[in-house]
């Protein structure tokens, strides 16, 4: 391995140049929003073009983490409100999810195909073409605002791209592991839960992070569904404090970097399976 | 008994997908292509009326529609472009393995993480229209002697819209085509040095042309981002009709002005313009390899 990397060529300048336009572009969006939300608010107007703040304030962070503000009240519950919706819809929709894609990918019955595109499809379906009428259902059986129901319509709309991850990474496990469980007198459930699960986490942690990041990520759906103080997610609570009139520019940034801290975790926590699961999962070879 | 049970089986798996599509997906479809055909405003619960075709007319007709229509197709074409290109570039970045390869890997899907109404925000402070950054720093290089109000004029707005969707979706598009990269057998690329082939034929002649199924999904999926932007235009610059692109314009009209009736057509002309996205979305999905 060691004699291995020492053969390596050496990196070209380009590649060392593209490598540093690739870091500024990515980090430089987060470093600004840091530098603006420890900026105090006096100096946000202030016409000088130095771009590091003369004074450092940590006020925001407090503001919205400490107890007595307004601010914090509704932020502490916008993320309370954002874990709650974002685990309910990982706790249905995974289950149903791997079902589905096991008899999709697995199994042969009559409609297959079927059922197959008619879930699919719905991928490229606009969000309205379902909340129109959902919101008036909803509101006719006094569903708005109930984290549940908020979660299924999530379930649904992420359901598609799972289990379609999921098949296919299901279709690219080799038959023969599952013939020879069957072989050995073991039903379609019990190989299922024998032979193709035991290998398949890659893709369910893969799937898993993607339902969680689509789901933390909301803001239309619940903007119409589930709007009022206790079910709001953090997206929209942070968005609020950016209102037409008056923007609080150092909390909102604040917001803003304090709301990515739990997707960015997961999605730096679970990064090795994306790349695993996306490589049996979205390209099939 | 056990063979019965072998054939219901696959239904029995799929039930709770089926009913759950059905309730919340299917159904509501069906009932939103219904009020499509109706007047109805919510302003006026008792005046619901089937009108045919009525509420299409009006939306076709309206500037509204040709105005966000427009928007919608520039920010189509400006996304995808640089979303596949910007992905596809940093696919091939990470593909070289190097001492920090996995802390780059790292902070390539960190934009993906973003919610993107929060990544709007993020991104306001940046083309702030007073001191923001990029006013910050084109001043500070003597680019411009005022600050640009890059926010308030259409296609400024817009452009701006597009580079930040694209800063979002880019990682997708580059870890589908890191995945891809990667099943490309590295025999071939040591056939072609042998064949003396220098790295611009091979990634001319072996790269690109092994790469174009993946890109066809970067492609599509950027295509269904781009007809979806939402939160960034609405953090960028709110509700106002500069920036508005078809959702905003269905949004609109039907939570603000409860024109449920209109609002619905407009979502039936904009499913109708998306599924062309769709059908080569489908395509893409199931396309095979062989070398």
């Amino acid at each position: 391995m060691k004699n291995e990397i020492k053969k390596r060529e050496p990196l070209s300048p380009a590649y060392i140049l593209a490598c540093a336009a690739f870091l500024i572009l990515t980090l430089g969006p987060f470093i600004w929003a840091f530098i603006v939300s420890v900026t105090p608010e006096y100096e946000m107007f202030t016409n000088d073009s130095g771009m590091l703040p003369g004074e450092i304030t940590w006020g925001n962070y407090a503001e919205l983490l400490g107890m007595e503000s307004q601010y914090s009240l509704r932020f502490t519950e916008g993320m309370v409100n954002s874990v709650k919706a974002v685990a309910l819809t990982l706790l249905i929709g995974q289950p149903i999810a791997v079902i589905t894609a096991y008899a999709l990918s697995s199994l042969r019955f009559k409609g297959r195909t079927f059922f197959k595109y008619g879930l699919l499809i719905t991928m490229v379906i606009p969000v309205f073409a379902t909340i129109i009428p959902l919101f008036r259902i909803f509101s006719m059986n006094r569903l708005l605002d109930k984290t549940f129901w908020l979660s299924l319509v999530y379930v649904s709309s992420f359901l598609p791209m799972n289990t379609w991850l999921m098949s296919n990474y299901f279709a690219s496990i080799p038959g023969e592991l599952s013939e020879a469980a069957r072989v050995d007198g073991c039903g379609y459930m019990s190989c299922f839960f024998r032979v193709i699960l035991p290998v398949s986490y890659p893709i369910i942690a893969a799937s898993s992070l993607i339902m969680f990041l689509s789901a933390w990520g909301q803001y239309q759906i619940p903007l119409i569904l589930a709007s009022s103080a206790a079910t709001k997610p953090v997206s929209i609570v942070t968005s609020e404090f950016m209102t037409k009139d008056t923007i609080f520019y150092g909390v909102t940034a604040a917001g803003g970097l304090l709301a990515i801290v739990p997707p960015a975790l997961m999605a730096l926590i679970f990064r090795k399976y994306l790349i695993n699961g996306m490589t049996q999962g979205s390209v099939k070879f | 008994m056990k063979k019965l049970y072998n054939r219901l089986l696959p239904y029995i798996l799929l039930l709770p997908m089926i009913i759950l599509m059905t309730a919340l997906v299917y159904y509501p479809i069906a009932v939103t292509f219904s009020y499509s055909l109706k007047r109805m405003k919510l302003t006026r619960p008792n005046d619901i009326e089937f009108i045919g075709l009525q509420n299409y007319i009006e939306v076709l007709k309206s500037e509204d529609f040709i105005y966000s229509l427009q928007n919608t197709v520039f920010l189509l074409v400006l996304v995808v472009l640089l979303t596949t290109i910007c992905g596809f570039c940093v696919a091939l970045i990470l593909n070289r393995e190097h001492r920090l390869s996995g802390v780059f890997l790292a902070i390539a899907i960190l934009p993906w993480a973003m919610p993107p109404i929060v990544n709007g925000i993020i991104w306001r402070f940046i083309f702030f229209p007073g001191y923001g950054f990029v006013n910050k720093l084109l001043l500070g290089l003597n680019i411009i002697n005022e600050p640009v109000d890059w926010l308030s004029s259409r296609f400024l707005l817009l452009t701006v819209v597009a580079i930040v969707t694209a800063w979002r979706s880019a990682p997708f598009c580059a870890i589908v085509c890191l995945a891809g990269l990667k099943t490309i057998p590295k025999e071939l690329y040591e056939a072609a040095a042998i064949d003396g082939s220098n790295s611009f034929s091979s990634f001319r002649y072996i790269t690109l042309p092994l790469s174009l199924p993946f890109l066809g999904i970067g492609i599509t999926s950027s295509s269904v981002t781009a007809v979806n932007i939402f939160d960034e235009i609405v953090a960028l610059s709110g509700f106002s009709d500069t920036g508005k692109n078809l959702l905003i314009q269905n949004y609109l009209t039907t939570f603000s002005f409860l024109d449920f009736g209109k609002g619905s057509a407009l979502t039936y002309i904009i499913m109708l313009l998306t599924s062309a996205i769709g059908v080569f979305y489908l395509r893409s999905l199931n396309k095979e390899v062989s070398y």
